[in-house]
């Protein structure tokens, strides 16, 4: 299917633990029971205007995001990267905001994708290489949603960013 | 970096970088994401949990595949469970062709997932 972006611009971003509601997030959630959702990209590009190092994280959610606002709302977005793409039979959710934020797992059994670096200046881009996506499968806890959020457990600190993540939905 | 492994890119070259303590905790090590730091390394993903690694160039320790998957890669976590006797392989994609297929659904991810049979049978 057609790879997509979702995005979340010009928001600070508050560390939460592992085990707690984030608040300032980008999560990708299946549309079904069975969906696939390959991410292919994560992009942090910090803001800050003094040093502020941030634990970035990527994860799968042990408690689903409540109410997710589908499609996010501006500045934030999400949609094809094709723009004739054709419409997914079972929608994505992609969301930066929810009445209860994602909940990231604390399992040390499941993976952890570290995105830290400091929010003045820096920025931080990994690419998955072909056959080796990010892979959240259905819509489910602990596989099913995949959550980046400024982990406090890693040393997150508060702090603008603009954030991406490309992932490809089948 | 080949075909087959992914990119980690961690520009510092216009910031301070991080502290050193700072980076030891969320895994970096400290030289190599200071002020002025341009780090690029190549990741590698376990087929058996998913977990994405930073390939070390200086390790010198022999690193783990698994034979019943053509050989690729697994992390030193799952190389360690899968020597445990009541170890079952489900690798990663057996786990996502389960339950895209509808035959199971996930109940967890990791070294060792747990799926439920949706049609009463053992998987």
């Amino acid at each position: 299917m057609a790879k997509r972006v979702v995005s979340n611009v010009a928001q600070t971003w508050a560390p939460t633990a592992n085990n707690a509601a984030a608040t300032q997030f980008i999560a990708v959630k299946g549309g079904s029971t069975t969906q696939i959702i390959d991410c292919l990209e994560f992009l942090i590009s910090g803001l800050a205007t003094a040093s502020t190092a941030t634990g970035m994280q990527a994860a799968y959610s042990s408690t689903l995001g409540a109410t997710p606002t589908v499609p996010p709302a501006l500045p934030n977005a999400d949609g094809p990267m094709i723009v004739n793409a054709t419409a997914l039979a079972s929608t994505v959710v992609a969301y930066t905001a929810a009445t209860t934020g994602p909940i990231p797992n604390a399992a040390n059994t499941l993976p952890r994708l570290n995105l830290g670096l400091n929010l003045f200046g820096g920025i931080i881009r990994w690419n998955a290489a072909p056959t080796q996506q990010w892979t959240s499968v259905g819509n489910a806890v602990n596989g099913g949603e995949t959550v980046l959020w400024n982990n406090s457990s890693a040393g997150g600190n508060s702090g603008p960013l603009n954030a991406h993540v490309i992932y490809e939905p089948y | 970096m080949s075909k087959s492994e992914g990119e980690l890119f961690v520009d510092h070259r216009a910031s301070p970088g991080l502290p050193e303590d700072v980076a030891r905790k969320m895994g970096y090590e400290p030289s190599l994401v200071g002020e002025g730091k341009l780090f690029e390394a190549a990741t590698i993903q376990c087929v058996h949990c998913q977990q994405i690694v930073i390939r070390n160039p200086f390790r010198e320790r022999e690193r783990a595949s698994c034979m019943a998957c053509g050989g690729a890669y697994i992390c030193d976590m799952c190389d360690d469970i899968r020597r445990e006797p009541d170890y079952v392989h489900l690798p990663f994609k057996k786990v996502v062709d389960l339950v895209a297929t509808g035959k199971a659904t996930l109940v967890s991810l990791g070294a060792r997932p747990l799926l439920i049979p949706t049609k009463g049978k053992e998987i």
